[in-house]
């Protein structure tokens, strides 16, 4: 995923990944990428759980806006399931400029 | 549909995963490409793309029978209708994916921050692969395909690209 995000940016697109495997993200350096110690096949979170998914969209988003070296990676603080996800989502603010 | 062992091990034992990638040499990189973002994100025109197998029933499924994998990809609209798409990925449980697609791919929470005006738009498509990928294969994505989906982006007049993997 990281190769394929890196073809991207490379040709004039700003991108952001979410990675569950930090170890190959180091290893592929992707532009800017965000961690979760979470399961395999959940990057976005659980099964119907909206304000979850939405969550780790809105971080990466915010991401594009927040990130300014090449190579950037941050562990997300949130946890798989002992989180309280409701209202989360509204605390993320989308609406800063790009610098 | 059952994961192979393959597959459950992966999924629950993430330091064999771990130590999988450690041994991934052919993917180290030194310098690392970067675009800023060019306007706020309420104008941009923002992309998904997945590396967890998604496509359409009626594309042609991934190739779970070569070993070093499936360099390929797959577009997609950005609704994907009941019924009209699975996944072919026989490298992770994608049992949950399947019940809700936006664990994976989330475009249902994307046109939901478009129709807030968080985001400018949808893309009109996505993009999609299957990640597990090795060996000859390597070159063939970076080389070709992803090119190629870089290039569909620019033609979409994507502003912004999220990926995520299975």
């Amino acid at each position: 995923m990281g190769l394929i995000q890196r073809e991207i940016e490379q040709r004039g697109i700003p991108t952001i990944s979410v990675t569950i495997n930090r170890t190959l993200t180091e290893a592929v350096r992707p532009p800017r990428a965000l961690f979760l110690r979470w399961p395999f096949g959940h990057p976005f979170g659980d099964p119907g759980a909206r304000e979850q998914q939405m969550t780790v969209l809105k971080e990466a988003l915010r991401a594009l806006l927040t990130m300014t070296q090449p190579g950037t990676l941050v562990d997300l603080p949130y946890k798989w399931r002992r989180q309280v996800y409701a209202g989360l989502p509204e605390s993320i603010r989308l609406d800063a400029g790009p610098r | 549909m059952r994961p192979s062992f393959l597959t459950w091990l992966f999924s629950h034992v993430p330091w064999l995963a771990e130590r999988w990638a450690a041994h991934y040499e052919g993917v180290k990189s030194a310098d690392v490409p970067w675009t800023p973002l060019r306007k706020p994100l309420a104008q941009c025109r923002v992309a998904l793309v997945t590396t967890a197998g998604v496509h359409l029933t009626d594309q042609p499924p991934f190739d779970m029978k070569d070993k070093q994998g499936d360099p390929s990809f797959r577009e997609l609209p950005p609704t994907l209708e009941p019924g009209r798409w699975t996944i072919t990925h026989d490298y992770y449980d994608h049992r949950d994916a399947l019940a809700d697609v936006n664990i994976v791919l989330p475009l249902d929470r994307l046109r939901e921050l478009a129709a807030a005006g968080e985001i400018g738009e949808v893309a009109p498509r996505h993009f999609s692969f299957m990640g597990h990928i090795d060996g000859p294969h390597i070159p063939e994505l970076t080389g070709r395909t992803a090119p190629q989906v870089a290039g569909l982006l620019q033609a979409d007049r994507v502003d912004a690209a999220v990926l995520a993997p299975a």
